[in-house]
């Protein structure tokens, strides 16, 4: 006769729950297909948006010195004609390391040492955080704050108590709105801020006093023109006169204006008949049809390039020294203008946020992955309700809840990877492409491969994580069940 | 644990020292409502089965078997009154002490056999015994012994789907029997099985319920069952509408003809 006497029924090891979970998952992968596809669509949206980002940020991060490089002949013609803006000196003190070339300009033109240039950092360096926190403000709020001024007439306007009084009311009514330091501070600041504003001045004047000394020097000869000799007598004029130009500098400047000049020739002999009419019978097309972007794309090739010079010749055109080897280079660098103009335009929004890849890239993603939540939170549930029965039947051969709950955790979690993995893998073909087509060369020579590898690994964790909390909800609700009532859910 | 061949004096129990219930039923009921409908589906069962007894359970399609057994198997709570397991409230019990009790104590064929489906014959059958804690080697043995037993050992690889209802009914009993329950609690068992296999099953039943005196409580409606029996109980709308001894029956039948 067999007697009955009721224990706790003992739990399996986590190396035999595994085995079964996995079990399922193989034979259940195919039927999972649209659970799986879910969680793979989501995630590839995901991690198209990061890799589009991160590689646009890298991008941005590696071509930055090379878009300096091409404004270098139009920031030095600003530079030689008029004096820096309050907001640019505030900017360029506060970040500046010493010892710091633009401190001993400043220092050499104003002929203040370089000791009281440091001891205006800390205030530059606040003034630049009232700067930016006002340029943040959305136009409306800036207006019931300060009126209708900006950049540092703010500080100028503030001081002034009907402008403080105006400010610090309209300020206390704004919730949303935090000033980066306390208002004491702040106040203190905008007393302080006479002192900074003279010296500002006295900034300035150094650099008008330079500038004059620059103009006299050569007249009425334009700038461009001068900069053509500036790694000789002009840039000593400029250094004399108290600029930062080193040799290096110097030369690429001189050879740049060069680039521009011969340029410039080119673009003109588009309206030289004889030119016009050889390229025309070269293309096979109407002389009418030619145009500077068809010229261009020619002379990419040396040997284009070399006709082309011999048809300048034969027109007797001058050829401003040009050989075809330059003016291969010269062409192929338009082209990589081109592409750095792009790029410089398509990643502008890049940095800050998650992973760096800019706060409204992050926004983005986070809603996305809202969406992403609840397709995959749906899936799952359905998926997790249409094996109901058989959570009932395990229960009825013994299964502790919590076995029944990790075996659908592992399996969510398994179906979240394999998803996550596909997902991750499509994101980034998909991203790589337009990515490929948008920056062509740029784009190698800056790829982010280990980011993007965290950022692949970021979706599958995402992937699974989603996938696994989707998955708790519906199996505790029916392992808690009674088995017989967990079947009669359907 | 076979400790006395249960074969005892087949009446209702006069000598209740030798005879332990080993379920009682004490005003059990069973509703199910949707919405404003209610179904009774047990209205109010008494009922004592008592350790080593063979008995089977007959009504026709509707009457309650399946939530009868349902309730005595611990497998759904009564609306109303209670269920004792070797006298132990069923509803007193943890959540790991029920598990254990279904576990190894209570070995069910269920109608519908549910079978896990992505799981082979012999799969079916060691599930109980891994939750039970049998090391794999020995519960594939001991699956492999179950399935020979049922008839259904050169199948063990195929899964519910590949085999016919048959065959999936014998992979439930084998399943049932996985961990040497005291208690089996069989839902029309022979349903889908020719009169052959169906012997067999019965026979197997019957090798238990003598030998290893396991306590089997069968639905069917199938008449040989009658002759292996102890008891027999007849459901009707809910309510026990009768039970009696099988030689009680038999008089009956013999006074008939
Ligand atoms: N989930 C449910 N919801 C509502 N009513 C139910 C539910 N399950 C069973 N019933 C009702 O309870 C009654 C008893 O059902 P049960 O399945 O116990 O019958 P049965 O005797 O096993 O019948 P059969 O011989 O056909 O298997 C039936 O009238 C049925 O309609
Ligand atoms: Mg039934």
């Amino acid at each position: 006769m067999k007697r009955i006497d009721v224990q706790n029924q003992p739990k399996l090891s986590s190396g035999r729950i595994f085995q079964i979970a996995v079990t399922g998952v193989k034979y259940r992968l195919f039927r999972a297909m649209v659970t799986v596809a879910v969680i793979v669509v989501a995630m590839a949206f995901l991690m198209n948006i990061l890799t589009e980002s991160l590689i646009k940020r890298a991008v941005a991060d590696s071509v930055r010195e090379q878009i300096e490089d091409l404004h270098r002949v139009d920031r030095w013609i600003a530079r030689l004609s008029i004096p820096q803006s309050a907001e640019d000196i505030l900017t360029q003190i506060a970040k500046a390391e010493w010892p710091s070339s633009y401190g001993e300009e400043i220092s050499a033109m104003s002929g203040m040492s370089m000791d009281a240039l440091k001891a205006m950092q800390p205030q530059a360096q606040e003034a630049v955080q009232y700067l930016r926190f006002f340029e943040n403000l959305d136009y409306g709020r800036l207006r019931v704050l300060v009126g209708p001024v900006e950049s540092t007439r703010i500080f100028e306007r503030l001081q002034t108590e009907r402008g403080w009084h105006q400010f610090s009311t309209s300020l206390a009514d704004m919730r949303t709105v935090r000033l980066p330091l306390p208002l004491e501070q702040f106040q203190a600041f905008i007393e302080g801020w006479d002192q900074l504003d003279a010296f500002i001045d006295v900034v300035r004047e150094g650099q008008t006093r330079a500038i004059e000394q620059v103009h006299e020097a050569i007249g009425d000869q334009p700038v461009v023109e001068a900069l053509q000799d500036a790694d000789g007598a002009f840039g000593q004029t400029i250094r004399a006169a108290g600029f930062a130009l080193d040799p290096e500098e110097a030369a690429s400047l001189v050879q740049e204006v060069r680039r521009m000049e011969q340029t410039l020739l080119i673009e003109g002999t588009i309206n030289i008949h004889g030119v016009r009419q050889a390229v025309a019978a070269e293309r096979d097309i109407l002389p009418g049809d030619v145009t500077m972007p068809m010229i261009w794309r020619m002379v990419r090739s040396r040997d284009r390039a070399e006709w082309f010079l011999g048809v300048l010749q034969e027109n007797q055109v001058d050829q401003g020294g040009l050989t075809p080897e330059t003016l291969t280079m010269i062409a192929r660098q338009r082209a990589h203008a081109r592409l750095l103009a792009v790029a410089e335009q398509q990643t502008m929004e890049a940095g800050g946020g998650l992973m760096n890849i800019g706060t409204r890239m992050t926004w983005l993603a986070f809603v996305s992955m809202l969406v992403c939540a609840v397709g995959i939170a749906n899936a799952m549930l359905m998926s997790v309700t249409e094996r109901f029965r058989e959570i009932a039947t395990l229960k009825c051969l013994g299964a502790l809840d919590a076995f029944i709950m990790t075996v659908f955790l592992i399996e969510a979690a398994l179906l979240g990877l394999v998803g996550g993995l596909g997902g991750a893998l499509a994101g980034f073909i998909l991203a790589g492409t337009r990515m490929a087509v948008t920056f062509r060369s740029l784009l190698w020579q800056a790829f982010p491969w280990n980011e993007i590898l965290v950022a692949g690994l970021l979706s599958i964790g995402v992937g699974m994580v989603l996938a696994a909390i989707s998955a708790v909800y519906p199996s505790f609700r029916a392992a808690r069940l009674a088995p017989m009532e967990a079947m009669r859910i359907e | 644990m076979t400790d006395t061949p249960a074969h005892m004096p087949l009446s209702e129990p006069e000598d209740v020292v030798s005879r332990r219930v080993i379920i009682r039923a004490v005003g059990m009921q069973k509703v199910y409502q949707r919405g404003e409908e209610i179904t009774y589906a047990l209205r109010s069962i008494d009922v004592e089965v008592y350790t080593g007894e063979f008995i089977v359970v007959m009504g026709p399609s509707g009457s309650g078997k399946s939530t009868f057994f349902n309730m005595i198997g611990a497998l759904d709570s009564p609306s109303k009154g209670r269920v004792f397991i070797d006298e132990v409230d069923v509803a007193q019990l943890t959540a790991e002490e029920l598990a254990f009790l279904r576990c190894r104590k209570i070995g069910y064929i269920f109608q519908s056999y549910n079978l896990i489906q992505y799981m082979t014959a012999l799969e079916n059958v060691t599930t109980p015994m891994a939750f039970g804690g049998v090391m794999p080697d020995e519960a594939r043995k001991r699956g492999m012994d179950l399935l020979d037993l049922v008839g259904l050992s050169d199948r063990w690889f195929h899964r519910p789907i590949e085999m016919s209802g048959g065959q999936q009914q014998r992979v439930a009993i084998a399943r049932a029997l996985a961990n040497q329950p005291s208690i089996l609690l069989c839902d029309e068992p022979t349903a889908n099985l020719d009169h052959h296999t169906g012997d067999e099953i019965l026979a197997i039943l019957q090798r238990l319920n003598k030998e290893r005196g396991v306590t089997v409580i069968c639905a069917t409606h199938d008449h040989r069952m009658m002759n292996i029996c102890d008891r027999l109980m007849w459901i009707r709308d809910g309510n026990i509408e009768r039970i009696a001894r099988r030689d009680e029956v038999e008089v009956e039948v013999g006074s008939i003809e």
